[in-house]
């Protein structure tokens, strides 16, 4: 099965070549190529992990807002404004009105009153299983939705909740979930950010190789240039010769960046980390994380040829 | 077909290598360019494959003024023109037979056009059996019948060669010289920079004089070969 791989090369003649030409420069001679490629390959192992992180918080986001549009909700406090306690027939009297109140609310779309039951079993997990609930005066809870079709701010219920009793709190989700925003907002941010500077390298990389190149064979392009070949024959070369070598370094980061990717799902996972969403990734995701490479590579090939064309221009 | 009018070349902002030079090569003609070592016979003819533009002066090729082209335009120009260098410039990571398919490729011709153009020329340089070698294990001769059949591959209209037979035996250098006889009989114009005085006076065509910056014409004394044609 293996064995091609110990099979003796045929011997080289020294003086000859018999390969297929590729380039008339010698592009494919020396280190720079390799080197350029192993660069290119880390810059995209990074980009992989930043465009993924960014889509994991994009994830997250949705996840936390999803079904919380034109939603609210209102806590009827079992204690009045000067501290006193309400029995549980008063929180429900209040619980009524509150009802009756939305119910004739023309951008109320339905309600939701929340049962003794439905309450017990959210603040059971502080308080234990084993508390006898009769005797602890517990909050009203009201759920609500708004119509998506009647211009209305949620806030402006504030006034009349409040002549209802003070004490009763309209919470529309804003203030916490616009501070998560903010947060996963300025991390996404962040993430292009890192996918940003990752290609503008990858252009300072390429163009760099290219003049180092230009440079290196200047005899050599000028007889090309002699010959008539033109600017754009020219630079064709040099382009071919960039997306090849940055497509193939980004195939390999692309590669090692899914693996990783593949391994922090399965921590996640081992860890069951409920806060993140599941690690993974839609189909359009997969695909634009699938066309890293070729997107690096085109980046390569129109950095060359701006460099080439750039460069060429100085010559007579 | 090429015309020099008052043309001067110096190198940044040294003296004049070339100044005021004035002459005019007709379609299909043969020129030695010759002079002292130091002349600038290089120099000149680096403006005549037009690796640089005079610094004063009109240089018009092929009906075209030079000065007034884009870079577009000098690269078409410079398809129409062989040159042999004196160092022979060959890409030494390529075959002897990619070297002289070069231009070809540069032109856009077809693979299957290529192939049977440079094996035929290789034949007859007498390099059949040195296609594949690299030119830096070939012998001086053999590198210079590389750089003569890369010049002259695309059937030039202006073929420009730097002592073209400096490197050669006689027979070969003879030979190679009928190859730019026939070129030149075929349309082709020929200037050939030499110090060989038996070559020029073998081949009795004008020469171009190059001294002192300036180009003078010498009508040609008569060839051994027309003098032999008088006896016989």
């Amino acid at each position: 099965m293996f064995s091609h791989f110990f099979k003796k090369s045929k011997p080289r003649s020294l003086g000859v070549s018999k390969t297929k030409r590729r380039y008339d420069l010698p592009l494919e001679k020396g280190a720079g190529g390799l080197f350029l490629k192993l660069l290119i390959g880390m810059m995209s192992i990074l980009a992989v992990l930043a465009l993924a992180a960014s889509f994991v918080l994009s994830a997250m986001t949705e996840r936390w807002t999803s079904g919380l549009e034109n939603r609210a909700s209102i806590e009827i406090p079992a204690q009045d404004q000067n501290g006193k306690l309400l029995s549980t027939t008063e929180v429900e009297a209040l619980v009524k009105e509150v009802e009756q109140f939305l119910k004739k609310h023309p951008a109320v779309l339905d309600i939701q009153v929340m049962s003794k039951e439905e309450i017990t079993s959210l603040v059971s997990p502080w308080l234990g299983e084993d508390m006898t609930y009769d005797q602890i005066p517990l909050p009203g809870l009201i759920s609500l939705r708004f119509r998506e079709d009647v211009i209305f701010k949620p806030e402006s219920l504030q006034v009349p909740l409040k002549n209802i009793a003070p004490q009763i709190r309209l919470d529309t989700h804003q203030a916490w979930l616009s501070q998560l925003l903010r947060f996963t907002g300025s991390l996404n941010f962040a993430a292009l950010i890192v996918t940003f500077t990752i290609g503008i390298t990858t252009i300072i990389a390429v163009a760099g190789a290219v003049q180092a190149r230009m440079a290196i064979y200047h005899e050599e392009l000028e007889l090309l240039h002699l010959m008539g070949a033109g600017d754009r024959y020219i630079s064709s070369q040099l382009q071919r010769y960039m997306f090849l070598t940055a497509f193939q370094g980004a195939i390999i980061g692309a590669l090692i960046g899914g693996i990783l990717l593949l391994l922090m799902g399965w921590i996640s996972g081992k860890m069951d980390i409920t806060l993140l969403p599941d690690f993974s990734l839609s189909a359009v995701q997969i695909i634009s994380l699938c066309a890293l490479p070729l997107l690096v590579g085109m980046l390569a090939m129109f950095t060359a040829r701006y460099t080439v064309i750039q460069t060429l221009s100085k010559m007579p | 077909m090429i015309k020099l009018e008052h043309v001067g070349l110096r190198y940044g902002v040294g003296p004049e290598i070339l100044s005021d030079v004035n002459f005019q090569l007709d379609p299909g003609s043969f020129h030695f360019l010759s002079g002292p070592s130091g002349a600038g016979k290089t120099s000149l003819m680096s403006l005549l494959y037009l690796g640089r533009r005079p610094t004063r002066g009109l240089l018009t090729m092929f009906g075209q003024n030079i000065g007034e082209l884009n870079r577009q335009q000098i690269s078409k120009l410079r398809q129409r023109i062989g040159v042999v260098f004196q160092d022979f410039r060959l890409l030494n990571h390529m075959s002897a037979f990619d070297n002289i398919a070069l231009p070809l490729r540069i032109n856009g011709e077809s693979e299957k056009e290529i192939k049977a153009n440079v094996e035929e020329l290789m034949e007859w340089v007498g390099l059949g059996d040195h296609r594949y070698m690299l030119p830096n294990t070939m012998s001086g001769g053999q590198q210079q019948r590389v750089a003569i059949a890369r010049a002259v591959i695309t059937r030039p209209r202006l073929l420009l060669a730097d002592e073209p037979t400096g490197n050669l035996d006689d027979e070969i250098g003879l030979r190679l010289m009928n190859l730019f006889d026939q070129l030149n009989r075929m349309g082709t114009t020929v200037v050939i920079a030499t110090h060989n005085v038996a070559l020029m006076e073998q081949f009795g065509y004008n020469r171009l004089i190059l001294q002192d910056g300036a180009v003078r014409l010498m009508e040609p004394k008569k060839s051994i070969k027309q003098r032999l044609e008088g006896i016989f």
